[in-house]
């Protein structure tokens, strides 16, 4: 008895104040997943890798926009978004006060603008992955000025077909040299 | 994988297979150096099977079925046995069961450990085991449809619900009492840990003569869910979330399924930390079952005094992992963050707490007069029944047996971690109390020697290549007793099959014998001396909402509660 007397008393008061002090976490705590819409260039690479599909992306070609989504109510807080984004723009915080009152509070959404193809009109990626794709290779020392935009911000398709046409083109002429 | 003549570990068996049972004997595939499939004649499973369970020390950790007739045109029946006499080795035993014959002779006659498993391939297959004495159904609710069978590859989809039918519960308790008895329902809300089971005991006055129950009131569909909805590689996560205790156990015995299957070689490094995250599991839920044992003796304060201390622990998983629980920290191939130098220093420290803390606490429950009064001589487990069964953890190691696949199978770092396998031979809830505090101080110990010794290196295997229709096991010890998966890669990056078994699965239907004999008052103390997981146990089906609620509202059963029966000779 005197036994647990003692532990009791060294012990203490074993109880926090939270809430009406903060609780603080560990370093590394994986709470809330935030995003910041700045950095964003609406890759998806997060929402292909999310394992609880907390996080989804819709594109709305009428609008030519696409919407990010994160769904708080699905999120299992494993952090895999923070690991494979290109730009850091989402991160787990320290956050883990989640409750709400209202279930669609637990929605949070970000809308990106999709980039028109400069032949087509066509959208097909968002217009800030071709800004992000531009100052990539100027980092890795390709020279890429703001003149080149139009070539960038070309769809796919449209590439293809110019593409081919400058072959035919050049291949007609080095057969003429040929002769 | 090709796995070369010298490395072959369980050859021996093999061997003796196919001297005893020649022809019956079809084909041998090896996974891994000491896993091997054998298929064998479907005539020929039970006595195979007893072959290698009662001759050669045999357990029977996991069965289950496998609809593989978009494969080969067959169902299949694998038993999985862990070889324990003295090659320890893995021995899968395959069979085939033909479509248009939905049939296979029941091992259970045989080896007892068999039955759960039998009537849950009964229930999710439609493969009827012949000779089964057992006929109820396992995990489906009684009023599902008769033939439709979940896990049948065009059976249904993941999400569907048949709508339910009735309120009321059909399921026949068994007694296998000789006179005449009462019936006490407890339950569906349980006893020990507010999860929901619908235990029957049947009573003579206050002795429990028999006793019989009911699971899977939570069924989650988690292998139908993965089969059909995920990835593989986020299987992981979904395994995190099988238990809301030994997740990470989970994970790491999904994980190394799919790295067995494949053939990958995890980093040392990864091995040795998903052996620390798995001793920081272990701590905490010894604390928990700890402080239940105080609770059940009538002594809350020491049980509050366990569950203070085991706050540390969960701070070091928090520390460690990001997480209290539901880590996340495993991927195929390795782990996701490593441990820094800070986070080592501050797990030191807290481990010395533990220590402390928790010798004094032990020595205080040890000396409660109460303790050993109520909890010697409790319980009993035979060492018969525990051949007979498998059961797992503690629950075995206190019935005298050595089991422990930590020791007898070495995954993760184990192969270079100090510990003992520590045994009791009592039998009795009191010897299950003094295994559990001394796996703690051994997990203690683990844990800094691990960290003290780090091999260096990545955590992460990087750039492999998934292939499907690989298969092969993946186990791991969890506080409870041994968690072990089946995994079998399939098309699109999906698995074919998975199979999860949780401790607790092995240890209810040994559960009975330990009831009989013990007074009513004395039930709970034994259901929580296996400390059970319910929601682990159940893992595999449909969850039917409005059943759920229709058994939390306990009416019938309290009318139920002192009607006079007489005993019904059902066996
Ligand atoms: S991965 Fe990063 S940049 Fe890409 S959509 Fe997600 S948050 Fe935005
Ligand atoms: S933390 Fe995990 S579950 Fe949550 S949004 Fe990120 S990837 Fe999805």
């Amino acid at each position: 008895m005197l036994k647990l007397f003692k532990i009791i008393a060294d012990a203490g008061e074993a109880t926090a104040k939270y809430p009406f002090a903060p609780f603080p976490v560990s370093p590394g705590f994986r709470g809330k997943p935030e995003l910041n819409a700045a950095q964003c260039i609406a890759c998806a690479a997060c929402t292909t890798a999310c394992p609880a599909n907390a996080l989804t992306m819709g594109n709305d070609t009428a609008d030519g926009t696409r919407t990010w989504q994160l769904n708080l109510g699905r999120c299992i807080f494993c952090g895999r978004c923070e690991e494979v984004c290109p730009t850091h723009a989402i991160v787990l915080t320290p956050e883990f006060e989640l409750a709400v009152a209202n279930k669609a509070d637990l929605l949070q959404k970000a809308t990106f603008r999709l980039q028109q193809c400069e032949q087509c009109g066509q959208p097909f990626a968002p217009a800030k992955e071709i800004g992000y794709v531009m100052d990539l290779l100027r980092q890795s020392g390709v020279a890429v000025d703001e003149a080149r935009r139009a070539e960038f911000a070309s769809c796919p398709a449209c590439k293809r077909k110019a593409t081919v046409t400058r072959d035919a083109v050049s291949q007609h002429l080095s057969q003429e040299a040929e002769q | 994988m090709s796995v070369s003549e010298q490395t072959k570990v369980g050859q021996n068996y093999v061997d003796g297979l196919r001297e005893r049972f020649g022809a019956a004997i079809l084909e041998t595939e090896w996974q891994t150096a000491d896993q091997v499939t054998v298929t064998v004649k479907l005539g020929s499973l039970p006595d195979v099977v007893e072959w290698l369970y009662y001759q050669q020390g045999g357990w029977l950790s996991v069965l289950f079925g496998n609809d593989e007739r978009p494969l080969n045109g067959h169902f299949a029946v694998y038993y999985v046995l862990s070889m324990e006499g003295l090659v320890k080795s893995w021995v899968v035993v395959r069979a085939l069961v033909e479509e248009h014959r939905p049939e296979f002779p029941s091992v259970t006659p045989r080896v007892p450990a068999a039955v759960w498993g039998e009537r849950e391939i009964r229930d999710m297959y439609g493969l009827v085991p012949v000779g089964l004495p057992d006929e109820r159904r396992l995990v489906l609710p009684d009023d599902w449809p008769e033939d439709l069978h979940p896990l049948r590859k065009d059976a249904m989809a993941y999400n569907q619900r048949p709508a339910p039918t009735t309120d009321d519960e059909t399921y026949t308790f068994v007694n296998e009492a000789s006179g005449s008895t009462r019936d006490v329902p407890l339950g569906p809300l349980h006893i020990t840990s507010d999860e929901p089971g619908h235990f029957r005991l049947f009573v003579d006055g206050e002795d429990i003569v028999d006793a019989d129950y009911r699971m899977f009131y939570v069924h989650r569909g988690m292998e139908k869910l993965a089969e059909t909805r995920m990835g593989y590689d986020e299987v992981t996560f979904l395994s995190d979330r099988v238990c809301g205790i030994c997740g990470f156990t989970h994970s790491v015995a999904y994980s190394s399924a799919v790295e067995n299957a494949l053939g990958l070689a995890v980093p040392a490094r990864a091995q040795a930390i998903r052996s620390v995250f798995l001793e920081v599991e272990r701590l905490h839920s010894h604390l928990l079952n700890l402080g239940l044992a105080s609770h059940f003796v009538g002594f809350d304060t020491g049980f509050m005094q366990f569950f203070r201390v085991r706050e540390k622990a969960m701070t070091m998983a928090e520390l460690l992992t990001g997480a209290r629980k539901t880590y996340g920290m495993n991927l195929i191939g390795g782990v996701r963050r490593d441990i820094m130098k800070d986070e080592r220093t501050r797990t030191l420290k807290l481990v010395a707490e533990l220590r402390a803390e928790t010798t004094q606490l032990i020595d205080m429950l040890l000396s409660t007069p109460n303790l050993r009064e109520r909890t010697a001589g409790v319980g009993v487990l035979s060492k018969q029944v525990a051949r007979d069964y498998s059961p797992v953890g503690p629950l075995v190691r206190a019935s005298g047996f050595k089991r422990d696949v930590r020791d007898l199978h070495a995954y993760a770092g184990y192969g270079s971690l100090p510990f003992d396998v520590h045994t009791e031979d009592s039998c009795d809830v009191l010897g299950r109390v003094l295994v559990r505090a001394r796996e703690f101080f051994d997990s203690l110990a683990i844990i800094e020697h691990a960290l003290d010794n780090l091999p260096a290196g990545p955590v992460l295997l990087e750039g492999f290549h998934y292939q499907p229709h690989r298969f092969a096991l993946g186990f791991a010890e969890a506080p409870r007793g041994e968690d072990i998966h089946w995994a079998m890669t399939g098309d699109n990056q999906k698995l074919y099959r998975w199979r999860c078994r949780a401790p607790t699965y092995a240890n209810w239907p040994p559960l009975r014998y330990m009831l009989r004999g013990n007074t009513v008052s004395d039930a709970p103390l034994i259901v929580a001396s296996i400390d059970p997981c319910y929601s682990c146990t159940d893992r595999v089906t449909l969850v039917d909402v409005k059943k759920r609620k229709s058994t939390t509202v306990p009416y019938k059963e309290i009318e139920r509660y002192g009607r006079e029966r007489k005993n019904s000779p059902l066996k």
